[in-house]
């Protein structure tokens, strides 16, 4: 490999066939003179722009149809010809510059061209140079090169994390992962599970029981996951009702007064609440108003008047405080339905995070946009965040998260995206170049993901996702297969 | 090929290397336009009184005949402190009229580092085998600048001598004129070559790519451009060389044989019939393809020997690995006194 070129934090590598690398592989320029070395990264492979490969490859483009011949080429120069058709001008980004053997996120240098010498940097090389701490190792799997790839818990906690990619290229799989190696480590997660994808995280492959079995806790609502209005505090509800039910304000002010009457009586409950409405002194169109989402309320399942139905989700947290999975099974629920178990669930957690009766909580949400309400966003990622609560979020459409997320997050789990329009949203992630996601993303295998951010201590790394011994839910449902 | 050429080939390039091992790369590495072989002399028509010329219309003659094309093409690699080193390669394009295919043999590239002490034993072997004679040559060896269009049309007579004695029945495309009398070119060795030819039933046709042939200061390819193709242009008058050692072997024609904006001096041998050339052109018409009143064989020919500079630094990757010889560029003078107005061929 030679170096050919230096234009901003690119570098261009001449390299040919006999080398074998790869986009993503990282290599270091050692200016031995200098004694400094450049860590670079493959961001894209293009072929050399050799002078005649034109005229050569149309003179080869004739068919045996057409033409045929043989070369009388004793000296072989034709082998040399092939070699230079097929030498490759490797585009790679400086990510960090070894001055005396310490790691420089500058790079204020050049390197002697025709001195350096360019070595590939194996990961496990890497990985030794940017001192990723291992205390809390959370193994996602192999490299390129086959050597495994850990991160540590520590760099997810009190961090805002995306994994994105498009449909079926391994995203629930790698936070599946996430969470389970969270909870092993003693840390609470709350998974929004829009697909009931989580629900069998404590089984295994096979069907059976497996270590995590009984850390997780599986909630679904309307089924073993009720409340009773006693347990709301005023601010949730009407948080569901404004948010997730779009009451208007003069019904909301309405509804405070009604619900102070009722908690003044000890009296809250679905039914007293319909009765109350029905007697309530108030204009026509609020009754109607709060009627119409007091039945909103009855029909979802959530509530309860039944005390021993309702679940105490304080309870829940506390099950989980010293590591463990508290899952939101969302699958068969309605939108609005969805919206009000999200905002209770985020209103309680929060209420728990202010009072201290939680820590700290990991949130793994799926598809967010389908039950998160447009104030939520900034909330999760500045207030929330401050009291404890440390997102994940995992979609297949990267546009639906706000561009300010992306510019926040601290670590990107980046699965393949081929649409322009998706990397174009993936790119504005503030942890690395706009080309380097471009490029790489494009061309990731299936579980292969590559990691952006805090967790790689801002050197992006390409890692093919281990697989999990977890009975896997959230397949589609086809067809066929039933039929057959 | 013999095996001395690339024996000889070889041995100078590993002259190189013992040598100081630098070779300096030329500022042009484009093929040479004086170093064609085909390169052309003119003849004056004497005796040419009108402007009107005779026009032969020609007919497709749907007879078989396979048709064979020659060209040979060589490119300077580069200098050094001792010499040139220049690269060589012909080709030969064949039809094969049974399945209309087209066939090709592509000979070399053979790199030659020519010095002042080997230039005369590569040029007398060249000469040796080309020319098809042991008896030493009375003509001096050439300078060194000479050597490249020399050896060149050495080995490009060596193919067409190869392919007059093997062939039969066959019409025999040729890059250039039938012209003879030039130390490459000796009239006898010319002569020999068509006579071989037309013993073993062949018939050579050298087509010229440009021609400077003018007729009272009029261009005589511009001249065909009102009749209509496939035709010939035949002058009345008689051929004169500049000089009494250059003989003209050809009847001279310009050719039109497709619509299109070309048109080509074309030689056909002169102790041929008249009406034996105009039907060897008329086979050419039904037995080849023509694109741009050019056949495509030879087409072929040039493409397939002609060097990109993709090779050119194969070769000298080549004598890099094999025998440690470094291509260095040198300095520009032009860039160095003039700055940006150094134009020149190697300003690109």
């Amino acid at each position: 490999m030679r170096l050919y070129r230096k234009e901003g934090n690119t570098i261009q590598i001449l390299s040919f066939p006999t080398e074998n690398v790869e986009k993503g592989d990282y290599l270091k320029i050692e200016d031995p003179k200098q004694n400094k070395a450049l860590i670079t990264q493959i961001i894209d492979i293009q072929f050399a722009n050799v002078p005649g490969i034109l005229e050569e490859l149309l003179r080869d483009s004739t068919n045996d149809t057409h033409l045929n011949g043989q070369d009388f080429d004793p000296l072989e120069v034709s082998s040399h010809v092939t070699y230079i058709q097929d030498a490759r001008l490797l585009i790679c980004k400086i990510r960090a510059s070894l001055d005396n053997g310490k790691l420089n996120p500058t790079s204020a240098w050049l390197p002697n061209r025709s001195q350096s010498i360019i070595k590939q940097l194996p990961t496990t090389s890497l990985l030794k140079l940017i001192k990723i701490n291992h205390s809390l190792p959370i193994q996602l799997g192999e490299t390129k090169d086959q050597s495994p790839l850990n991160i540590d818990a520590t760099a997810l906690d009190g961090k805002l994390n995306i994994v994105t990619g498009k449909k079926e290229t391994g995203k629930s799989h790698l936070s599946k992962l996430l969470a389970l190696n969270l909870v092993s480590h003693g840390a609470p997660v709350i998974v929004l599970d829009l697909n009931g994808e989580y629900a069998h995280l404590g089984y295994g492959a096979d069907g059976k029981k497996n270590e995590y079995n009984n850390r997780i806790n599986v909630l679904t609502p309307s089924e073993n996951f009720r409340v009773a209005l006693s347990q709301m505090k005023l601010r949730v509800i009407l948080n569901i009702l404004i948010h997730a039910l779009n009451l208007p304000g003069t019904s909301a002010r309405e509804f405070r007064r009604i619900w102070q009457f009722l908690d003044e009586r000890a009296a809250l409950t679905l039914h007293e609440l319909g009765e109350t409405i029905r007697n309530w002194r108030c204009n026509q169109h609020v009754r109607d108003a709060l009627f119409s989402r007091y039945y909103a309320l009855l029909n979802s399942g959530f509530f309860t008047d039944n005390p021993s139905e309702a679940v105490s989700l304080e309870d829940c947290f506390q099950r989980i405080r010293s590591g463990g999975a508290l899952v939101v099974n969302l699958r068969d629920t309605s939108l609005v339905d969805r919206q009000i178990v999200v905002e209770y669930v985020l209103g309680k957690l929060v209420d728990l995070l202010t009072q201290q009766k939680l820590r700290a909580v990991f949130l793994f949400a799926e598809e967010a946009h389908l039950y998160l309400r447009e104030t939520y966003w900034d909330d999760i990622v500045t207030r929330m965040r401050h009291f404890g609560v440390f997102t994940t979020f995992v979609t297949n459409q990267p546009d639906t998260i706000r561009e300010n997320i992306y510019r926040q997050a601290d670590n990107v789990f980046l699965f393949n995206f081929t649409n322009e329009h998706d990397l174009e949203t993936v790119s504005r992630a503030a942890k690395v170049d706009a080309e380097t996601v471009k490029s790489i993303a494009r061309d990731l295998p299936a579980h292969h993901c590559l990691l952006l951010g805090t967790a790689v201590k801002d050197f992006p790394i390409v890692v093919r996702v281990k697989a999990l011994n977890v009975q896997t839910m959230g397949q589609t449902r086809l067809f066929f297969t039933e039929k057959n | 090929m013999p095996t001395r050429f690339i024996e000889l080939s070889l041995r100078s390039i590993k002259n190189i290397a013992s040598q100081d091992a630098t070779l300096y790369q030329p500022y042009e590495t484009i093929t040479d336009i004086s170093a064609e072989p085909s390169e052309e002399i003119t003849p004056v028509f004497h005796g040419q009184t009108k402007l009107k010329l005779n026009t032969i219309p020609l007919k497709p003659l749907p007879e078989e005949t396979p048709v064979v094309a020659i060209d040979v093409s060589s490119i300077k690699i580069g200098e050094t402190t001792t010499g040139i080193l220049l690269a060589i390669r012909g080709a030969i394009v064949w039809k094969n009229q049974n399945h209309h295919k087209y066939h090709y043999l592509r000979i070399g590239p053979f790199p030659f580092h020519i010095t002042e002490e080997n230039k005369q034993e590569i040029y007398q072997l060249f000469r040796q085998y080309s020319l098809d004679t042991l008896t030493p040559n009375t003509t001096s060896t050439p300078s060194l600048i000479h050597m490249q269009t020399r050896i060149t049309t050495l080995l490009e007579r060596w193919l067409q001598m190869n392919i007059a004695t093997q062939s039969q029945n066959t019409l025999i495309l040729w890059d250039g004129s039938l012209t003879a009398g030039t130390n490459d070119s000796p009239l006898h060795i010319i002569l020999q070559l068509l006579e071989t030819a037309r013993n073993r039933l062949n018939t050579v046709l050298a087509f010229t790519k440009i021609t400077r042939l003018r007729l009272s200061g009029h261009r005589l390819t511009d001249l065909i451009e009102k009749c209509t193709p496939p035709c010939l242009l035949e002058m009345d008058g008689y051929p004169i060389a500049p000089s009494n050692a250059i003989h003209f072997l050809g009847n001279i024609y310009v050719a039109k044989l497709t619509q299109g904006n070309c048109s080509f001096r074309l030689d056909v041998d002169r102790k041929l019939p008249r009406e034996q050339a105009v039907e060897a052109i008329q086979r050419l018409l039904a037995n080849d393809q023509l694109a741009e009143s050019y056949p495509e064989t030879l087409r072929l020919a040039h493409i397939y020997s002609t060097f990109t500079a993709n090779e050119v630094i194969a070769i000298q990757r080549l004598l890099a690995q094999t025998h440690g010889i470094k291509t260095v560029n040198r300095p520009n003078i032009r860039r160095l006194l003039f700055g940006p107005f150094g134009k020149g061929p190697e300003s690109g």
